[in-house]
């Protein structure tokens, strides 16, 4: 059964005096959370051992410099767990890899907050005043949509986290003032013991994290009308992914892209000079590196399922592409047709490995 | 610059340079000079540019011989084409000079097969930030059109096209269009090998024209950007000395691997920083973690950055695709064109010039290499 | 399958025992936590390179049903081939096995034992975390080819030729012009008593022709060889108009290119035309041979004859060792058709080494030969202008002139030498592996260069050197020997391989060739000698040295630096 700890202090404050706790009471070996680096104004995630280096952690800034998911599973400490502050989609695809034996869920403690978004790259990197963080959190408080956040972030109904250790209350909290801490699991009851709190039952979360899981689904169904109408048919496709140089910089930052050689980048697609001279023939003109869109296609094939729409990719397109939004939408559809939801449940198999050959039948009907 | 012909064609202009060069594609095409022709156009939703390879000539109309950005670099392209072998069909390749330059590296490295191929190439004004042009289509092909008519020097083109010194004719295309920069004058097709000749006699154009102004204007042009390229070194010199300036420079890096995916000269299947090799042991991640207290996530960022240079700095043409494709707008092409000016000029190799000249990492002798420690102690110094 | 690390940490007597408590060390490794889910079998001996060590060793081994093994002890250099033996005779992959040198750099230089103890657990510590990533290598036997293949087939290579031949040696000869002979089945006269040896050489011909074991390729060259002592893989090419292949597998090579003379004309001081009456002693040799006598281009015979001892020695640098003996003889030859033709030799330096030159020459002076010693010539057509020892200057016109050019090697000479992967000289010739130790190899064994090859020298050291050749043959490259090629080799992963061919420009054994349908590069495993040169040079990593993999390298060194 969960409990709560409620700290009186900035949330802030309260979950890294939490996490000064773990480390100088060796319950975990380091901590991983996204922290101020040397330069001004540049944020990345850290291990850290050394618990006066915590004064430098921002564990819930609204950054995303890598999926945190991502980096976990190339992560498996050995005796002592890890405690780990992750955003929710984060979270949810930590567990979609660890379904794919990339992570075990054993080595760390999971900690997330309920997310109001985070930024996209062209926001944090200019924000030297933190003029957007401080609009930021006051937008939090509200339950609103704070500007300047990634577009799959606007319209994520998934933003409180499921399957962590602890949670952090934030979105229309009082946290200025205070910091609520739930721990879920027996584990991270365990790592508490000690720490100093109030402790009781756990109370309901505000009631803007309805109100705005209501706004975001609106903004979805508008969000995803909108792209399906502009990629509708082969025409559409090419106007949208038109820009496309097949840099790969998506699937390298997606987290469940976990493929070593990405089939599209393989020998698989390196042509004869016969193959493209004949197909020149036959349609006058070709576009060279060929298969753009199939390999979006493709990777639409093989991840979409699983996407959490982080919008890591969406950031490092060159060429500034909304593949986040596109790969959300084609991602849930499909989900949707196997009751999927990525990250929700980590007994939940992989559809593509379990699914009978009679739960497409219908599709056709539809 | 290398000696190159002292004669030229002069293609009177019709309906600005750029279409009368489209013009003698399209010709190129229908004498049956060429099978195909690989030029840059612009895509349906007229947001960026690609690559197209073009047999039939209606379809010339649509292209543009010069794009106002570099989206897919031009020898990469080609490699896509004629990585495996050569083909069957004459094809002409209209690209910058960078982009030359780049397709004959690959050409040492095996990757692409340039018989049948031939490689044409124009004066280069530079090109624009690919974000900006993204953001601003319109805005971005005004800018373009004015820089390459010559009305407006000004144009902030991409910072390694501003230090570029090598936009002009260079001794590895076969013909290429010297721009005398005044619209409606003429432009210059220079036969610049034998397979250059061959072409002109074939289209019955004769080379009857002297090339010592624009030679000049362009020898000029260069001095001047010799000198902003060795201004510039200046600056990125303090960028890299030691490990600290390193980590300040690339504090930004998220390691995406765009750099190098979008490099051309970064030919390799899998890249060495993405193989199982460098996948460390996460004991040890932890360990260096607790030897200093925390360690940043990626790992071995810099050493990402520091092995791609020595692995393609002898062959890097400064292009500067890799500046475009970093999400986090960190200027890779100007550290690496700094340091593959210094790693190129240790064995006196200029890279995509020569195509004759072996790259010097499978053929180096020892002497030279040990002309490295005087610089290395000089540079202590 | 689960591991079982037998850890032996031997006392080598006191070498080890009196620097390192290896006690303490025992202690270290099992309470490494990294190492409390491997299952460790730690013990320590007295002497394990000794026999008693290698028993017990060998029962460790199979009693404790052992997975991988380390053992530190001292330098590989000394006891890796004993314990690999060991191992051989164990079902345990020699190849699971680990060597830590404990001694030479440990025990041996560090003075503090307490240091000595901590780094030799690192060592062991690395090596225990090393060896769990390497793999089961499995050896193979190759049978040692004993077959020979002989390049050129002149006078060293017919005495090789039949020296070797035998029914189980073939010997493959390959000459590049159509017969066989070379230059010596061109004198007429040998010195120094003017016999003949035309006939002995014509009979060498006939025997190698007629030998069933020796089978002789004219109009052919050497296209590629690849491959070492005992298994040389190689690809003749026939130079008539089909330029067909022909693939062998020798165990050894013998070189017996031979020789050319330098042309005189692209020498500075020397200004003639095929107009003027001046020949080298090679085309006198020929006249002689074919016409018994020497003439002008006019027809008559000459009444004056100066011959030109030294021509181009100073360019070439060194001495041709032959041409004084051979130019002796010539004017011999001349002297006996008439004793009024005036003959004078010029010479920088005279060389008569053999045991019957002098006598040779003495004769030939007392019969009215005028030997002039000079510093420098000139030739303008037939007209000399020399130098004298004493400065003085002065000139000759005589109806003849010959010359004597220096020996040079044989046109192909550099090309076969890449072809071969044995380096020249200074002179251009074939490089011997000991100037006066080791006369007749190379730098690569399995490959001997015999004869003018070598360097300049005449027809008896020529059959000496090819005899010498045969004889290190004879008694090395044996019939039915096995040879178990190296198995820590190179790997090449298809998938990862773009085909830029890096890796086949830094292979020196050119044992990586390029597979072009597939478009990538493969390791020939036979040939190759795990150097790992194409490994490091891969930029993408696709290359993997066996046993030496990026993984355990890494490995090893993340744990010992920990």
């Amino acid at each position: 059964m969960s409990i709560q700890i409620r700290i009186k202090k900035g949330v802030e404050q309260g979950l890294i005096d939490f996490l000064k706790f773990l480390l100088t009471n060796e319950k975990v070996s380091a901590v991983f959370t996204l922290r101020k680096t040397p330069k001004e104004g540049v944020y990345d995630y850290g291990l850290i051992t050394d618990s006066e280096m915590l004064t430098d952690a921002v564990p819930l800034h609204p950054l995303m410099p890598v999926n945190a998911g991502q980096e976990l599973s190339r992560f498996t400490p050995m005796k002592k767990p890890v405690a780990a502050v992750i955003k929710p989609c984060e979270l949810r695809s930590f567990i979609e890899l660890v379904k794919r034996a990339q992570g075990s869920m054993e080595n760390f403690l999971l900690i997330s907050y309920t997310c109001a978004g985070c930024f996209r790259f062209d926001v944090s990197l200019e924000d030297q005043g933190n003029k957007h963080l401080s609009d930021y959190w006051k937008a939090v408080e509200r339950g609103e949509n704070p500007e300047g956040i990634r577009e799959t972030c606007t319209v994520c109904e998934y933003f409180v986290p499921i399957n962590g250790d602890v949670t952090v209350k934030l979105i229309g909290e009082k946290f200025n003032d205070e910091a609520v801490l739930i721990f879920h699991t027996k584990k991270a009851e365990e790592m508490a013991e000690g720490f100093e709190g109030e402790r009781s039952e756990v109370e309901q979360f505000s009631d803007k994290i309805g109100s705005l899981t209501e706004k975001r689904r609106s903004e979805k169904i508008k969000l995803f009308d909108r792209i399906g109408k502009e990629m509708k048919g082969l025409g559409g496709m090419i106007d949208v992914f038109g820009r496309c140089i097949k840099c790969h910089g998506c699937s390298r930052v997606c987290p469940i892209c976990l493929c070593i050689l990405c089939d599209f980048e393989s020998s698989l697609f390196d042509y004869d000079v016969s193959q493209i001279e004949k197909e020149l023939l036959r349609k006058g003109a070709m576009r060279l590196p060929t298969d753009t869109i199939l390999y979006q296609i493709g990777r639409m094939n093989h991840m979409s399922f699983s996407c959490v729409g982080c919008g890591m990719c969406t950031e490092v397109c060159p060429a500034n592409i909304s593949v986040s939004a596109i790969f959300l939408r084609t991602g849930e559809e499909t989900a949707k047709l196997f009751d999927y939801v990525p990250g929700r449940d980590i007994e939940e198999p992989v559809p593509v490995t379990v699914y009978k050959e009679d739960e497409l039948s219908t599709l056709g009907e539809e | 610059m290398k000696d190159i012909s002292n004669k030229g064609a002069l293609i009177p202009v019709k309906g600005g340079v750029r279409k009368t060069i489209l013009e003698f594609a399209k010709s190129l095409l229908r004498e049956g000079v060429f099978d195909g022709i690989l030029i840059s156009m612009r895509v349906p939703a007229k947001d960026s540019y690609a690559w197209v390879l073009i047999k039939d000539p209606s379809f010339i109309d649509k292209a543009t011989p010069l794009a106002p950005i570099i989206a897919v670099q031009g020898a990469k392209a080609l490699k896509s084409f004629t990585r495996k072998g050569k083909g069957s069909m004459k094809i002409a390749a209209v690209m910058r000079p960078c982009e030359i330059r780049a397709t004959v590296e690959l050409v040492k490295l095996n990757q692409i097969h340039l018989e049948n191929i031939t490689l044409i190439s124009i004066d280069c004004p530079g090109a624009l930030p690919m974000s900006y042009y993204i953001k601003n289509p319109e805005d971005g092909e005004k800018d373009f059109n004015d820089l390459f008519s010559g009305k407006d020097r000004t144009v902030s083109t991409r910072a390694v096209c501003q230090i570029c010194d090598h936009f002009s004719i260079l001794p590895s295309c076969d013909l290429h269009f010297g721009l005398t920069g005044e619209e409606g004058e003429g432009v210059f097709l220079i036969p610049n090998s034998e397979k250059g000749e061959r072409i002109l006699k074939e289209m019955k154009i004769k080379s009857s024209e002297t090339l010592t102004d624009w030679k000049n204007s362009v020898k000029e042009l260069i001095e001047e950007r010799k000198k902003q390229r060795a201004e510039r070194f200046q600056e990125v010199k303090s960028m890299v000395a030691g490990f600290d300036s390193m980590l300040d420079t690339f504090a930004k890096c998220i390691g995406c691997h765009n750099c190098q995916s979008a490099c051309p000269i970064c030919y390799c299947r899998l890249c060495y920083f993405d193989s199982a090799v460098s996948k460390q042991d996460s004991d040890f991640i932890l360990q260096k973690a607790r030897r200093r207290g925390g360690i940043s996530f990626p790992v071995d960022r810099i050493l990402f950055h520091v092995g791609r240079m020595s692995h393609m700095s002898l062959s890097c043409v400064s292009c500067g695709v890799c500046s475009d494709a970093c999400p986090v707008s960190i200027p890779v092409a100007d550290v690496f064109s700094y340091v593959a000016d210094q790693t190129q000029g240790t064995f006196e190799y200029r890279s995509g010039e020569d195509i004759e000249e072996a790259i010097p990492v499978a053929q180096y002798q020892l002497e030279e290499v040990r002309g490295v420690e005087e610089l290395i102690k000089q540079a202590e110094e | 399958m689960s591991m079982k690390i037998g850890v032996f940490i031997c006392e080598c007597g006191p070498n080890i025992a009196e620097h390192i408590d290896i006690d303490s060390v025992i202690k270290k490794i099992v309470a490494t936590e990294e190492f409390k889910d491997i299952e460790l079998v730690i013990k320590r001996h007295k002497l394990l390179c000794s026999n008693e060590g290698q028993e017990f060793l060998e029962k460790e081994i199979i009693s404790n049903e052992l997975t991988h093994l380390v053992i530190a002890a001292c330098s590989p250099r000394d006891h890796e081939s004993t314990f690999i033996n060991v191992c051989k005779k164990t079902p345990l992959n020699p190849y699971l096995f680990k060597m830590v040198n404990i001694r030479e750099q440990c025990a041996w230089i560090i003075p503090d034992k307490e240091e000595a103890t901590n780094k030799a657990a690192r060592y062991i510590r690395a090596a225990i975390r090393r060896v769990l990533y390497q793999s089961e290598l499995l050896e193979r036997e190759i049978e040692s080819r004993p077959d020979v293949l002989i390049i050129g087939g002149g006078i060293a290579g017919l005495e090789a030729a039949l020296s070797l031949a035998s029914k189980e040696r073939k010997v493959y000869l390959v000459e590049k012009k159509e017969s066989l002979g070379g230059k010596a089945s061109l004198y007429n006269l040998l010195l120094p008593r003017q016999s003949g040896g035309v006939d002995e050489i014509q009979k060498k011909i006939q025997d190698v022709e007629n030998s069933e074991n020796i089978q002789v390729f004219t109009e052919t060259e050497v296209e590629s060889v690849v491959g070492f002592f005992g298994n040389f893989e190689i690809v003749l090419k026939s130079l008539k108009a089909d330029e067909s292949r022909t693939e062998l597998k020798a165990g050894g090579i013998v070189v017996a290119t031979g020789f050319d003379l330098v042309n005189p004309q692209a020498l500075s001081g020397y200004k003639y035309t095929k107009d003027d009456d001046v020949y080298t002693s090679l085309e006198i040799e020929k006249m002689i041979y074919s016409d018994g006598k020497v003439y002008l281009k006019s027809g008559e015979q000459p009444r004056s004859v100066t011959l030109v001892n030294c021509v181009g020695r100073d360019e070439k640098g060194y001495c041709s060792r032959i041409c004084c003996g051979a130019m002796i003889k010539i004017a011999k030859a001349i002297r006996d058709l008439s004793p009024d033709i005036k003959i004078n030799v010029l010479y920088r330096d005279l060389c008569l080494p053999h045991k019957e030159d002098q006598r040779f020459f003495d004769e030939v002076k007392e019969s009215g030969v005028d030997f002039i010693r000079v510093k420098g010539i000139k030739l303008k057509e037939r007209r000399i202008e020399y130098t004298g020892m004493d400065g003085s200057k002065s000139e000759i016109t005589s109806d003849m002139v010959i010359l004597a050019p220096a020996m040079v090697p044989a046109e192909g000479t550099e090309e076969l030498a890449e072809i071969l992967g044995i380096p020249l000289d200074e002179t251009g010739f074939f490089q011997e592996a000991h100037y006066h130790l080791n006369p007749v190899s190379t730098t690569t064994e399995g490959i001997y260069i015999v004869g003018a090859a070598n360097g300049p020298q005449g027809i008896s050291e020529s059959i000496l050197q090819a005899q010498a050749a045969c004889g290190k043959i004879l008694t090395r490259l044996i019939p039915g020997e096995k040879i178990v090629p190296e198995v820590k080799v190179s790997e090449i992963l298809e998938s990862f391989c773009t085909g830029c061919r890096t890796c086949l420009e830094v292979c020196c054994y050119g044992a990586i060739y390029f597979d072009e349908e597939k478009g990538v590069s493969v390791v020939n495993d036979v040939i190759c000698r795990g150097c790992g040169n194409c490994a490091a040079s891969c930029p993408s990593g696709a290359i993997q040295a066996k046993h030496f993999t990026s993984r355990q390298l890494y490995t090893e060194m993340i744990e010992a630096i920990r």
